[in-house]
C-alpha cells in the first residue's frame, strides 16, 4: 500500500534521512522503531505527504495503480490516509461530535449525509466515547481527547460495513507515538483497534516508543538508526540483541513470560 | 443544518427585522412604521407621490434609509471579519482593530483625504479612498500575521505585541497626515477615526453591499476548512486543506470588505471581537454556524448601537466608535484574563 523509495531528507544541509527505502506490509500493523532523532517522525511525515522529501519518492498502491504522492490531489489523499498525532489541542468550544465529523469533511460537500453522521456515531462507539458526543472537547481529559481524535481518524478512513458490498478501497492509518499521553489500559485498547483495521483493508504504520508493546502488537518492524534503515523484518524474534543494544545504547535481556510463554525484553543502562 | 442552529438563525433574523424597523423610525425625524410604509411605497412608485410628503420622503430615502442599511452592512462585515480573523489566527482575541486591519485602512484613507488631489490618487477617482484603504489594511494585516506566526504557532503575546506595534505605526502615519492637513481635512480624519454613519449615501451602501456579498460568499465556502484549522495546521493538511492557500485567500477577502467598510464609515473597534465571542458562548465554534450567525448578530448589534448614538445627546450624535469601545473593551479584557488564567493551551494555541 505505502512504498518509500530512496527517500532522503535534509534540513539546512543536515541529513535527517539518508536513502531510506521501505515497503510497508499491506493490511498489517507496521511499526517504526528507533531511538530519539533516528528520523522516525520525519519518515512518517514524508510518508503521509506532509513533508516533501529532498530526494526519492513515496508511492501509494491504489486500485487504479501506483500513484506518487505529488500526483494525488489533497482531497483524494485525505480520503485514503489518516494521521493520529500525539496530541491535538483545540482552544475553542467545540462539541466532541463536531470534532469527529471533521474526519468526514473530505467525503462530503456543504452538508454531511446521513451516512457521514452514522459513521461518526460508530467511530465514537468503537473508541468507547459515544456517551461524550455532546460534550465540549476542551473540557475532556488528555486521554479522552486522544480517544476522540482516534475516532476522528477512524471516521476519515472508515472502511467497515461498506454499503451494498461495494469493493473496499485500500486505506492507510499513520500513528505518531499515539500512546504518549495514555495509561496502559488505553494504550493496549488503541493498539487493539489499530490491529483490527487489518481486517478492513487498512495498512497501519505506527511510531511506537515502548519496544515490548511494539513487538507484542506489530506484524512488521522497521528499525531506523541515524536516518538509515538498520533492520526490516516480519519476525519479532529475529531482532538481534546486539543490534538493539547498539542502536538504543542499553543492555538488553530476553525474558520469557511464565504464563503465556511470550518473550519480552528487559532493558538496563 | 442542525435544529439548534436553525433556531438561533430564526431568532436573529426576527430580532434584526425589529432592529431595522426601530433604526428606521427614530432620530431627528421620527417615522412611524405606517409612515415608513407610505413613504417607501411612494418612492417605489407603488403609490402616487404627493408634494406634501416630498421633504419627508427625501429625508427618509436619501438620508435615513442608506444610514440604516450601511449600519447593518458594516455590522455584518465586522462580525464576519472578526470570526474569520479568529479562525485564521486560531485565537479568540483577534479582530480587525487589533490585527492592524482597521488602522491600516484608516491610514490609507487619510492619505487620500490629505493628498486627494495629487496625480497619484486622481486616476482612481471616487474609488481612491477604498482602494488605498485596502492597500493599507492588507499591508498592516499581513505584517501582523507574519510576525505572530513567525514560529509556526500563533502565540498570543507575539500577536498582541505585533498588533500594538503595527497599529502604532499606522496611527502615527494618520496622526502625521492630520497634522499637516488643512483644517477641514483634519477634522474629517478625526471625526472619521471614531466611526460615523452620518455620511451614509446610496453609493457607499452599494459599494459595501457588493464587497460584503462577494467576500461573505467566498468565506462561507471555507467554513469546513476553518474548522479543521482549529486542530492545527498539520491536522488541517491531513484532512486535505492547504492552510497557506486558505489563509491567503481569506486574508484578502476579509481585508477587502473591512477596508471598504472602513473607507465609508471610519474605524469601529471591538464589534469584530464581541460578536463571535458571544456566539461561541451561546452555541459552538463551528464555523459553518459562526459565519452566517455573526453576519446576522453583527448587523443587529450595529443597528442598536446606531440608535443609541442618535438618542444619547440630541440633537448631536455620539461617534459609533466611542460606544463600541466602551462596551467592547471590558469584554476584550475579560476574554484575555480568562485566556491567561487557563494557561498553556490558550496561550500557545
Amino acid at each position: 500500500m505505502v512504498d518509500v523509495h530512496g527517500v532522503s531528507y535534509a534540513v539546512k544541509g543536515a541529513p535527517i534521512l539518508r536513502d531510506v527505502s521501505v515497503r510497508f506490509r499491506p493490511n498489517k500493523l507496521n511499526v517504526l522503531l528507533g531511538p530519539n532523532g533516528a528520523g522516525k517522525s520525519t519518515l512518517l511525515k514524508i510518508a503521509t505527504g506532509l513533508l516533501s522529501p529532498t530526494a526519492g519518492e513515496v508511492r501509494y498502491r491504489l486500485p487504479d495503480g501506483a500513484r506518487t504522492l505529488g500526483t494525488l490531489s489533497a482531497a483524494a489523499l485525505a480520503r485514503t490516509r489518516a494521521v493520529l498525532s500525539q496530541h491535538v489541542d483545540v482552544a475553542f468550544p467545540l462539541d466532541v461530535e463536531d470534532v469527529v465529523l471533521m474526519g468526514r469533511y473530505p467525503h462530503y460537500g456543504r452538508t454531511p449525509r446521513a451516512r457521514d453522521r452514522e459513521i461518526v456515531e460508530r467511530a465514537l462507539d468503537q473508541v468507547g466515547m459515544l456517551d461524550f458526543r455532546a460534550r465540549a472537547y476542551p473540557t475532556l481529559s488528555g486521554g479522552e481527547q486522544q480517544k476522540v481524535q482516534l475516532a476522528r481518524v477512524l471516521a476519515q478512513i472508515w472502511n467497515a460495513d461498506a454499503p451494498d458490498d461495494a469493493p473496499r478501497t485500500p486505506k492507510a492509518l499513520f500513528l505518531d507515538e499515539p500512546t504518549a499521553s495514555l495509561d496502559v489500559h488505553y494504550q493496549l485498547h488503541l493498539l487493539e483497534i489499530a490491529r483490527a483495521l487489518r481486517e478492513v483493508d487498512c495498512t497501519v504504520i505506527a511510531v511506537l516508543h515502548d519496544l515490548n508493546v511494539a513487538l507484542q502488537y506489530g506484524d512488521a518492524f522497521v528499525l531506523l538508526d541515524g536516518g538509515r534503515v538498520a533492520l526490516e523484518t516480519d519476525d519479532a524474534a529475529a531482532i538481534p540483541r546486539e543490534l538493539l543494544e547498539r542502536v538504543f545504547r542499553v543492555r538488553a535481556d530476553r525474558a520469557v513470560d511464565g504464563e503465556t510463554g511470550e518473550t519480552f525484553w528487559r532493558f538496563r543502562l | 443544518m442542525r435544529r439548534e442552529h436553525a433556531r438561533i438563525y430564526v431568532a436573529l433574523v426576527v430580532l434584526l427585522a425589529v432592529a431595522l424597523l426601530l433604526s428606521a423610525s427614530v432620530g431627528a425625524f421620527t417615522y412611524t412604521p405606517a409612515r415608513i410604509a407610505t413613504l417607501a411605497s411612494q418612492a417605489l412608485g407603488l403609490a402616487p407621490a404627493t408634494a406634501a410628503d416630498a421633504l419627508d420622503r427625501n429625508v427618509f430615502i436619501q438620508l435615513r434609509l442608506p444610514r440604516v442599511l450601511l449600519a447593518g452592512l458594516t455590522g455584518a462585515v465586522l462580525g464576519v471579519s472578526g470570526t474569520l480573523m479568529q479562525g485564521l489566527f486560531r485565537n479568540p482575541i483577534v479582530e480587525p482593530g487589533l490585527a492592524g486591519t482597521s488602522a491600516g485602512a484608516a491610514f490609507g484613507a487619510a492619505f487620500v483625504f490629505v493628498f486627494g488631489s495629487t496625480a497619484f490618487t486622481r486616476p482612481l477617482g471616487t474609488l481612491a479612498v477604498p482602494v488605498l484603504a485596502f492597500a493599507g489594511a492588507f499591508g498592516a494585516t499581513m505584517l501582523v500575521y507574519r510576525l505572530s506566526t513567525a514560529f509556526g504557532k500563533v502565540h498570543v503575546f507575539t500577536l498582541l505585541l505585533a498588533g500594538i506595534a503595527v497599529n502604532a505605526v499606522c496611527n502615527a502615519g494618520t496622526g502625521f497626515l492630520s497634522y499637516v492637513a488643512r483644517d477641514p481635512q483634519a477634522r474629517n480624519i478625526t471625526f472619521w477615526n471614531l466611526g460615523t454613519f452620518t455620511t451614509a449615501d446610496w453609493r457607499g451602501v452599494t459599494l459595501v453591499a457588493v464587497c460584503f456579498a462577494l467576500c461573505f460568499g467566498w468565506a462561507l465556502r471555507a467554513g469546513k476548512a476553518l474548522n479543521t484549522l482549529m486542530l492545527g495546521e498539520d491536522e488541517a493538511t491531513y484532512l486535505g486543506v492547504d492552510p497557506r492557500r486558505l489563509v491567503m485567500r481569506l486574508l484578502v477577502a476579509n481585508t477587502l470588505m473591512v477596508a471598504v467598510a472602513t473607507a465609508m464609515v471610519g474605524v469601529i473597534a471591538f464589534v469584530g471581537l464581541v460578536i463571535p465571542h458571544a456566539l461561541r458562548m451561546l452555541r459552538s465554534s463551528d464555523y459553518t454556524f459562526l459565519l452566517p450567525a455573526s453576519a446576522l448578530l453583527g448587523a443587529l448589534v450595529m443597528e442598536i448601537v446606531d440608535v443609541v448614538a442618535r438618542l444619547v445627546i440630541p440633537p448631536a450624535e455620539l461617534p459609533i466608535g466611542i460606544i463600541t469601545a466602551v462596551v467592547g473593551a471590558p469584554v476584550f479584557l475579560a476574554i484575555l484574563l480568562r485566556q491567561t488564567r487557563q494557561g498553556g493551551a490558550w496561550l500557545q494555541g
